[in-house]
C-alpha cells in the first residue's frame, strides 16, 4: 500500500522550486535557505528533518508567506495547484491559509478565554459560510474525527480543561475544518509525552487516509520521520542535503551529513547484545567517514560499593485552595521509591510528565524535602545531616539540569562559574582553581582559554559540557542528570552522552539518569527503573527491562517509542488514553505495593488486587 | 510549592543559528550601544551630564558664594536678570533675590543640594530595599511574607505624607530629608527586586549554585543581584528624579532643607510670594532648572527601560 501511495501522481500538489529565503539581521541580508526544491504528491507525506537552525521551519513559513516582509526576502517558486503562492495578492493568500493549506504547530494556539467550540465555530463560519447550528454540528463531527472521546459534551470546555495531547487534537480538528489539501505540521508532537505522541501520529496517519490530504511534516526526530513519511528531505544549514524515499534514506543514506545524523540516533532494541552502555559512533559530517566506531562503556562488577541508597522515599506537595486556602489535595509526586546505585553504574529513571522522576532527583539532591524515607550517600544519611555536613555531602553528588541556557549565570564568565564551588568550599587557592578549571575544560572537550568567555558565546551542547565541568570540580561520586540531554539536537546529544560515558569510565562516576527518552536510556544505562504516578513499577537490569518487560505500563511505554526504522512502521496500535494525574484527595492512603522478582534483580510491581 | 513538571524537549526553531546581536564583550557593551540609538536619550544624557558638572563645579562657575553672607550686597536686592552689580565686576545673569543674592549662583548651589539629596537617598534606599527584596524572594516562607507585608504597608501611605510626618518628628536638615526619603523609597525597590528575583531564583543556575553548596549570601549577591539589576537600574534612575522632586516639595512646604542652604525647592518657595508682583525670575529660573534636571533624568531612565526590556527591541 505504501508503495502504491508513494507513486506520485502526474502533477504534484505542491512544487517548491529553488526556494531562497534571506533575513535582514542588523542591516545585512543573511541567506537562511539555499535553493531548496521539492514536491509533494497527492496523499503523500513529506518529512522535512534537521537540527535546530537548519531552516526546516523557515521552509514552511516561506511557503505560507508568514515571515515578516520588512525583514525577510523569499525568492523562487512555490507552485500549489498550478499557482505560484509567492506571487499571489495577500488577500488571496489569506484565503489559502486555513483553507487549502492548514497548519499545526508545536504550541497550541487556543485563546484561553474562549471555549473550544467557539474557536471551531468561528473558523467554520468564516471559511465555510455555515449557520451557527450547522457549524456546531460540524464541530462535533470534527472532534469525533480526531478521536476526542465524547466530543459533543466537550465543545463548551475551555482549553485549560484539555490535556496537551487533546489540545493538539483540537488544533488538528480546526485545521481540518476547511478540508485542506495540504496540512503543514511543524513539530506537532515535540512537546508531548511519548505515549501521547504515538496516539497523535496514529491519528494523523488515519486522517490522512480518510481525508485524502498531503502532509508536510517538520520534525527533528528521525524516529517520527520513520513512522510518518513517504519521502524525506534532510536539511542542514539551509541546504537540502538529501532528498528521497524515506526507506531509501534510512537504508542507504548518501549524504555524509545524513549518515552522521543517523549514526547519532539511538534505535530501540539495538542494544540487546551489549552488556553495558555504548558510545555512539562518531561520523565526520563533511566526509561521512567513521572517525570513532561505537564502543562499549564500562560495566561495574557486582562487588563495586554502593554509592547511593534510597529507601521508601516519599515526597508530596500540598495543594491549597478555596476561600480560606485550606488543604484541598496532595500531589503524590514520589511514593515509596527505593533503589540503590553502585560505583560506576548508571541507573535511569524513566517515565512521562508528572511521574515524579524529576522530583525524585531533586529530593535526593536536597532541593526538595521528603515527607519520609531515607537517602544514604556513601552510607551517610543525608536527611539527618546539619547544614555544614549537608554541604560536605553535596560535594559528593551533583546535578546537571535540562536547560542549557538557564543553568549558567549569564553574568559570570564560565571560568568563574566553574571555579566558584572550588573556592567557596575552600579546596584551594585561586591559582589552583585556575589550573583545575583549565584541566576540566579540556576534559569536557573545550579549550582552556574559553574560561574568559560568557555563557551566551557557547552553543547548547557546549553549555552542557560547561555544566558538567562545573559539577566535576568538586570530584563528586554521583551525578544526577535531570533530562540533561533532552533539549539538545540529536548529534550534539550523542556527543554529550559519549562524553558522559567517557567520564564514567575514567572517574568511576555513578549516574542517576533521569529521562523520558527510552532510546537514549537504553543506550546509556546499566539498570533502569520505570516510574508511573510517583511509584517505581519495574526496576531491573537494562537488558531485562527492554528485553522482557513485565509491567503493562513498561510495555506501553516501549511500544509508543517511535522507532527510527521505516520497516517497523504501523505494527502496533495504542488506544487513545490520557496520562493520569498524581493529585489525590487529602485522606488518600496509598495502597501497599508488592513486588515480584522476575529474575535476579528484576522486580515488577504486582497489580492492585 | 508545586512540583516541577518534566518537560519534553522544546528545540528552538530559531531561524538563525547563533546568538542574535553577536555581542562578545559581555552584556554591558550591548546596553551602551542600544542606549546610544536614541538621539533624544543621548541629548538627555548630555544635558544631565552638564547639569551634574555645573553642580559639582559650582564654586568655579559662580560669581559669588550664595551661602556666604559677607559676599551679598543688600543694595543689589531684587535686580532683574542681566543687571550689573552695584560694586561692578559682574552681571547678575538671572537677577537677584531680596537679600541681593545672585540667583544663578543660588541655583547652581541649590542643584548641588537637590542632586546629592536625590542620589544619596536613591542609592541607600536601593541598597536597603533591593537587599531585603532579594533576601525575601530567595528565602521565602514567613520571612518573605513579613518583609513584603511591611512593604505593602509602607506603599499604602502617600509618600509625601510619610515624609512630612518623619520630618515633623525629626526636624529640618539635609540629613533628615535624606533619611525621610530613604524611608519613603526603600519599599518600592524591595517590591521590584523581589518580583524579579522570584523569577530568577526558579532558574536552574540558582538551583545549580544551591547544589554546589554556594553560601546564601553569595548566591544573593553574586548570582541573584547581577541578574536582577536591569529593572533596579531603571527604577533607580527614575527614583532619583522622584526624590529630587519630593525634596523640592518638602522644601517648598518649609519642612525640607534649612533656609541657610536653599535647595531648588526652597528657592522656588522663597520666590513664590513675589511671583505675581513682577519679580517672576525668583521662582521661574529655579523651576526651570528643576524641570530640566528631572526631565533629563526621566528620559535617561525611560531609555534604560527600553534597552533592558527585550520585548521592546526590534
Amino acid at each position: 500500500m505504501v508503495q502504491a501511495k508513494a507513486q506520485r501522481d502526474s502533477s504534484p500538489l505542491l512544487a517548491v522550486r529553488n526556494l531562497r529565503t534571506s533575513f535582514q539581521v542588523e542591516g545585512r541580508w543573511t541567506r537562511v535557505l539555499n535553493d531548496v526544491s521539492f514536491e509533494i504528491g497527492n496523499r503523500q507525506t513529506l518529512a522535512v528533518v534537521g537540527e535546530s537552525g537548519s531552516g526546516k521551519s523557515v521552509t514552511a513559513m516561506s511557503i505560507m508567506r508568514l515571515l515578516p516582509p520588512a525583514t525577510s526576502r523569499i525568492e523562487g517558486e512555490v507552485l500549489f495547484g498550478g499557482r505560484d503562492l509567492l506571487k499571489l495578492p495577500s488577500e488571496e493568500m489569506r484565503r489559502i491559509r486555513g483553507g487549502d493549506i492548514a497548519m499545526i504547530f508545536q504550541e497550541t494556539s487556543l485563546n484561553p478565554v474562549y471555549t473550544i467550540g467557539f474557536h471551531m465555530v468561528e473558523t467554520l463560519r468564516q471559511h465555510r459560510n455555515l449557520s451557527a447550528a450547522e457549524a456546531r454540528r460540524e464541530a462535533v463531527a470534527l472532534l469525533d474525527k480526531v478521536r476526542i472521546p465524547s466530543a459533543a459534551s466537550r465543545l463548551d470546555d475551555y482549553a485549560h480543561q484539555f490535556s496537551g495531547g487533546m489540545r493538539q487534537r483540537v488544533m488538528i480538528a480546526i485545521a481540518l475544518a476547511c478540508n485542506p489539501k495540504l496540512l503543514i505540521a511543524d513539530e506537532p508532537t515535540t512537546a508531548l509525552d511519548v505515549t501521547i505522541q504515538a496516539q497523535i501520529l496514529q491519528t494523523l496517519r488515519d486522517l490522512q487516509a480518510e481525508e485524502e490530504m498531503s502532509i508536510l511534516f517538520i520534525t527533528h526526530d528521525m524516529g517520527v520521520v520513520a513512522e510518518m513519511s513517504d519521502r524525506t528531505i534532510v536539511m542542514y544549514h539551509g541546504d537540502a542535503v538529501e532528498e528521497g524515499e524515506t526507506r531509501q534514506i534510512f537504508a542507504a543514506p548518501r549524504a555524509p551529513y545524513t549518515r552522521s545524523l543517523l549514526a547519532a540516533v539511538p534505535r530501540l532494541g539495538e542494544m540487546a547484545e551489549s552488556p553495558g552502555p555504548s558510545r555512539f559512533p562518531v561520523i565526520d559530517r563533511a566526509t561521512g567517514a567513521v572517525v570513532a566506531p561505537a564502543a562499549s562503556g564500562s560495566v561495574p562488577d557486582g562487588s563495586a560499593p554502593i554509592i547511593l541508597q534510597v529507601e521508601d522515599l516519599v515526597t508530596r506537595f500540598d495543594i491549597h485552595g478555596g476561600a480560606l486556602g485550606g488543604l484541598t489535595g496532595r500531589v503524590h509526586a514520589v511514593e515509596k521509591v527505593s533503589f540503590d546505585i553502585r560505583e560506576g553504574e548508571t541507573l535511569s529513571l524513566v517515565g512521562e510528565s508528572g511521574c515524579g522522576k524529576s522530583t525524585t532527583g531533586r529530593t535526593i539532591m536536597g532541593l526538595t524535602s521528603p515527607n519520609s524515607g531515607s537517602v544514604r550517600m556513601e552510607g551517610r544519611e543525608v536527611g539527618s545531616l546539619g547544614r555544614r555536613e549537608l554541604r560536605m555531602t553535596r560535594r559528593r553528588m551533583q546535578m546537571i539540569f535540562q536547560d542549557p541556557v538557564s543553568s549558567l549565570n549569564a553574568r559570570m564568565t564560565v571560568g568563574t562559574a566553574i571555579a566558584e564551588p572550588f573556592l567557596v568550599h575552600k579546596l584551594g587557592g585561586k591559582a589552583q582553581a585556575r589550573d583545575k578549571v583549565a584541566d576540566l575544560l579540556e576534559r569536557v572537550g573545550l579549550r582552556p582559554d574559553m574560561a574568559n568567555r560568557y555563557p551566551h558565546e557557547f552553543s547548547g551542547g557546549q553549555r552542557q559540557r560547561i555544566s558538567l565541568a562545573r559539577a566535576l570540580i568538586l570530584d563528586p561520586k554521583l551525578i544526577i542528570a535531570d533530562e540533561s540531554v533532552s533539549a539538545l539536537d540529536v548529534s550534539v546529544k550523542a556527543q554529550v552522552i559519549n562524553l558522559m560515558l567517557d567520564l564514567q569510565s575514567q572517574l568511576k562516576l555513578s549516574y542517576l539518569f533521569i529521562s523520558h527518552d527510552m532510546a537514549v536510556v537504553e543506550r546509556v544505562s546499566h539498570r533502569v527503573a520505570v516510574m508511573y504516578l510517583g511509584e517505581i513499577v519495574e526496576i531491573g537490569a537494562r537488558a531485562a527491562i527492554f528485553g522482557n518487560p513485565q509491567h503493562p505500563y513498561t510495555r506501553k511505554l516501549l511500544s509508543a517509542v517511535p522507532v527510527a526504522d521505516p520497516y517497523q512502521r504501523g505494527q502496533r496500535r495504542i488506544e487513545v488514553s490520557e496520562l493520569k494525574s498524581p493529585v489525590r484527595a487529602v485522606d488518600f492512603v496509598p495502597p501497599n505495593r508488592e513486588y515480584r522478582e522476575v529474575s535476579a534483580g528484576h522486580w515488577v510491581q504486582l497489580a492492585d488486587n | 510549592m508545586t512540583p516541577v513538571p518534566d518537560q519534553p524537549p522544546t528545540p528552538t526553531a530559531g531561524p538563525i543559528g547563533g546568538p542574535i546581536g553577536g555581542a562578545t564583550r559581555g552584556p554591558w557593551v550591548r546596553v551602551a550601544r542600544d542606549f546610544a540609538r536614541s538621539p533624544l536619550a543621548m541629548t538627555a544624557l548630555v544635558v544631565l551630564a552638564l547639569v551634574v558638572l555645573a553642580a559639582v563645579f559650582a564654586p568655579l562657575l559662580t560669581p559669588q558664594n550664595p551661602y556666604d553672607l559677607m559676599q551679598l550686597d543688600i543694595m543689589d536686592g531684587m535686580l532683574e536678570p542681566g543687571s550689573p552689580s552695584a560694586a561692578g565686576g559682574y552681571t547678575y545673569l538671572l537677577g537677584t533675590d531680596d537679600q541681593g543674592r545672585d540667583l544663578f549662583s543660588a541655583i547652581l548651589y541649590g542643584l548641588r543640594i537637590s542632586l546629592s539629596v536625590g542620589v544619596v537617598s536613591a542609592l541607600v534606599a536601593a541598597l536597603v530595599g533591593a537587599s531585603l527584596g532579594l533576601f525575601a524572594a530567595y528565602v521565602g516562607g514567613r520571612t518573605e511574607t513579613a518583609i513584603m507585608r511591611i512593604v505593602d504597608l509602607q506603599l499604602s501611605f502617600p509618600s509625601i505624607l510619610v515624609a512630612l510626618m518623619i520630618l515633623a518628628f525629626l526636624g529640618k536638615g539635609v540629613q533628615n530629608v535624606v533619611l525621610a526619603l530613604i524611608i519613603v523609597e526603600w519599599a518600592s525597590y524591595a517590591r521590584t527586586a523581589r518580583g524579579t528575583a522570584l523569577v530568577e531564583s526558579r532558574r536552574e543556575y540558582i538551583q545549580a549554585a544551591d547544589c554546589l553548596g554556594v553560601p546564601m549570601r553569595r548566591i544573593i549577591f553574586r548570582h541573584l543581584l547581577p541578574n536582577c539589576l536591569p529593572p533596579l537600574i531603571v527604577m533607580g534612575t527614575i527614583q532619583v528624579g522622584r526624590a529630587i522632586s519630593l525634596e523640592a516639595t518638602l522644601s517648598f512646604l518649609g519642612l525640607g532643607v534649612p533656609v541657610t542652604e536653599p535647595s531648588l525647592g526652597l528657592l522656588i518657595s522663597n520666590g513664590y510670594q513675589y511671583l505675581l508682583s513682577g519679580q517672576y525670575w525668583l521662582s521661574f529660573y529655579p523651576g526651570i532648572a528643576l524641570l530640566v534636571t528631572i526631565v533629563a533624568i526621566n528620559l535617561v531612565g525611560d531609555q534604560f527601560r527600553d534597552v533592558f526590556n527585550p520585548k521592546g527591541r526590534g
